[in-house]
């Protein structure tokens, strides 16, 4: 990036700004003012007119439920202008009166409905609507109670009317110098005073009717206008969403000055733009003003003097497509700074990857990759498709995983019945006959140091695979590949720490504080290697005890002092971290154990009577047996698909940002000034 | 005498595991108590401020290598372990 410094005189500044706008290179910088000579600058006069327009529009998006979308066509921009007009003033005018027409009607039927649920208690009541109000010399009291009220207004109104209907409506009539000492006895009972509508006569339940009636009408008035803005929005829509990027283009040009410095007569643009593409944007920019501007490149010292007062360069994120979803977890965490290391290519490695090793089945990958591709064509926003994305790769690895740990639908699911046709014997049998044939890694200083597969079943005696997981040797291989990828993982992350380190020149920071991390987590599982290997006598132990001990002193000089060495627990706690890679998939296999075995070997059984036993399964059995199979894996793999996304994301996050990532608090993503064309041809 | 009745009597393999299940169990409480405080406050915090739920995120998921010890704890019980024999 370079910083660029764009001065011209005013009369020159909506080509200069047009220019800018179309070459969509230059980051501007907004002047914050504070320089005495310089202003900020004003938005063109037109930028009033052009926002009216735009909420105007807006408006319109609203009333018809417009909110983006992919674009069936293309217009030029001619074309929009020919019928911005149209749409603002004719249709616009269509759509707000019909909208509004159709929010009057929904407030009337609200209204109406009101009153039937207030009146409905009382359509029992024997007295037409006029006659229960307005009288000068009576008061009247129509509502709910809880009991009987007769009684207790004569005993302080001696002249008085109750009638009642039900158990609950009542229409009470006393003079009016009584009202307030009724009005106590009928609170005591629990009255609730309905209001009455003013407009209606007759008797109540023909007034319900007629409300009833009115809804219906207006119902059927509404439906055609429904249809219309329906029928309004499919017709217009592209060329709605058309206008809107045309005016969005044209209110960014005409406020575009107010990012500017400027005195009366003349204004200064002031921005990054990638050094490569300075001699571009120079050219175009003189061109288009005939060389009346004066467009100047910052040296690099003065650069570096904005970047040391505390100015974020920003950084341009740029990785091949394959690499682009994963993106979007970068920016989750936070905006690579302009001299670190983006992220985002690492987590396309090691997440799916990880993703893989957990959830490892062919099944569970294979659903989950459909089940995206379907979502992906009902999702299609940037974020949507980069997480399908993200998750479609991490399926195909989880169908690799799955292939070697030899699980289809769990251990004892299809993967037995299909490669060996016979019933599984295997998995209790592996971890009883560890002598089986296979990888087997020989006996350490403290036992057998286990083994990969197999459980000797058909043609894939002796092979490499299946390995599976539930076995003791296979556990006990996965701990030792999860400490693998957790040594490979944290220390990449370190040798970018130190790289980023020097790239900020702080030379000490990253011998000293980085450096001693990555020896001390490397050579602390390589002496545990050695520990399982040959006891404490393999010259592995103590070289890196040494190493340690050396790492643990570099810490203590470094630039937190003896304070550095406290960390140690915590790069300790970063490596045993990883063994959630092995957990987490353990957990699940477990639960696809569990189903496999439910439907096979109790429910399947059990429901078949005695033959059962013998494997001659009823019909009935196996639909049972089936419809309980399909229950837990289908909870399995909801269960099973959030956690090894959260757990690798934890693991980069934590284990690995930690040692390189965003320690000066994160940078600005590079937005040079343009606009997205979606629905106008360039 | 006691430990001749676990170890002959076949209750030492049924006591590492209720060990094994402990640790893992006793872990997860940890984790969870841990994690409880951290969450109200993450959550209390993108509400106000969306672009913090990365940095919330991660610190929701600190006390979480609890669980992964108690874990390694069980696993080197269940499988790596073998005491008096």
């Amino acid at each position: 990036m370079s910083r660029v410094v764009v001065a011209g005189s005013k009369n020159v500044i909506e080509p200069v700004i047009e220019n800018l706008h179309e070459q969509n290179l230059l980051h501007i910088v907004n002047y914050s003012g504070g320089d005495n000579a310089f202003a900020m600058g004003k938005s063109l006069e037109r930028a009033h007119e052009i926002s009216e327009q735009l909420i105007k529009l807006r408006s319109i998006e609203r009333y018809l439920g417009i909110t983006g979308k992919i674009p069936d066509r293309e217009f030029t921009e001619s074309e929009v202008v020919s019928q911005m007009s149209d749409i603002l003033d004719v249709i616009g005018a269509d759509v707000v009166t019909t909208y509004e027409r159709i929010a009057e009607i929904e407030n009337d039927v609200k209204v109406k409905q009101d009153q039937i649920s207030a009146m409905k208690p009382l359509s029992a009541l024997p007295i037409p609507l006029e006659l229960l109000s307005g009288y000068e010399s009576l008061a009247t009291f129509v509502g709910t109670v809880d009991s009987p009220v007769e009684s207790d207004v004569s005993g302080v109104s001696p002249s008085n009317e109750v009638f009642s209907a039900g158990d609950h409506a009542v229409a009470v009539f006393v003079p009016v110098d009584k009202a307030s000492a009724v009005s106590g006895v009928l609170a005591e009972h629990g009255f609730v005073e309905t209001s009455l509508p003013k407009d209606i006569s007759g008797s109540i339940s023909g007034a319900i009717t007629t409300l009833e009636s009115d809804i219906k009408s207006l119902g059927s008035e509404k439906e055609p206008l429904q249809k219309k803005l329906d029928g309004l929005k499919a017709q217009h829509e592209d060329a709605i969403l058309a206008v809107d990027e045309y005016l969005s283009i044209k209110a960014q040009k005409a406020e575009a000055p107010m990012q500017f410095a400027s005195t009366e007569n003349a204004f200064v643009v002031d921005g990054w733009v990638p050094t490569d593409q300075f001699d571009t944007l120079e050219r175009e920019i003189e061109s288009a003003t005939g060389g009346r501007v004066q467009v100047e490149m910052l040296n690099e010292g003065e650069a570096d003097e904005l970047v040391e007062a505390g100015e974020d360069v920003p950084t341009k994120i740029d990785n091949p497509s394959v690499v682009r979803p994963y993106e979007l977890v970068t920016r989750l965490f936070a905006t690579p700074e302009y001299k670190e290391y983006d992220p985002s290519l690492l987590i396309f490695i090691f997440f799916p990857i990880m993703f893989g090793l957990i959830l490892g089945d062919v099944a569970y990958g294979l659903i989950t990759m459909v089940v995206m591709f379907m979502l992906r064509r009902k999702f299609r926003t940037p974020g949507w498709t980069s997480l399908i994305n993200i998750v479609i790769i991490a399926s195909v690895w989880s169908i690799i995983f799955g292939i070697l740990f030899g699980e289809i639908f769990g251990p004892m699911g299809l993967w037995d019945y299909i490669f060996s046709g016979a019933h599984y014997v295997g998995l209790l049998g592996t971890v009883a006959q560890p002598h089986l044939v296979g990888v087997d890694f020989g006996v350490g200083f403290y036992g057998p140091l286990g083994r990969i597969g197999p459980s000797g079943i058909g043609s894939f005696d002796g092979a490499m695979f299946p390995m599976y997981r539930l076995a003791t040797a296979s556990v006990l291989v996965l701990i030792g590949v999860s400490l693998f990828i957790a040594v490979l993982h944290t220390g990449i992350g370190s040798i970018l720490g130190v790289k980023t380190e020097l790239a900020y020149g702080e030379k000490r920071h990253a011998y000293y504080e980085r450096l001693p991390v990555l020896l001390f987590q490397v050579f602390f599982a390589i002496g545990l290697l050695g520990l399982i290997v040959g006891g404490l006598t393999n010259p592995l132990v103590p070289l890196s005890a040494l190493v340690i001990l050396v790492s643990i002193v570099m810490m203590v000089k470094g630039p937190e002092g003896v304070m550095g060495a406290t960390h140690i627990p915590f790069f300790v706690s970063n490596l045993i971290s990883y063994l959630r890679l092995l957990a987490i998939g353990l957990a699940s296999v477990g639960v696809a154990f569990a189903a496999n075995k439910l439907a096979f070997y109790v429910v399947m059984p059990m429901l078949s009577g005695p033959e059962g036993a013998h494997g001659a399964f009823t019909t009935m059995a196996i639909v049972i047996g089936v419809v309980v199979l399909i229950m837990v894996h289908f909870i399995n793999l909801l269960l099973g698909l959030l956690s090894p996304f959260m757990h690798p994301l934890r693991l980069h996050y934590v284990e690995m940002f930690t040692k390189f990532y965003s320690q000066h608090g994160g940078g600005i993503e590079y937005a040079p000034f343009g606009h997205v064309r979606r629905f106008l041809r360039g | 005498m006691v430990v001749d009745i676990i170890v002959d009597g076949g209750m030492l393999y049924g006591l590492i595991a209720v060990g094994a299940g402990l640790a893992t169990g006793l872990a997860g409480i940890g984790a969870g108590v841990g994690e409880q405080g951290i969450g109200a406050a993450v959550v209390g915090v993108v509400a106000e401020e969306p672009g913090f739920l990365g940095k919330g995120l991660f610190l929701m998921l600190l006390p979480e290598t609890l669980i992964i010890f108690g874990l390694a704890v069980s696993l080197i019980l269940m499988f790596a372990w073998t005491p008096f024999v």
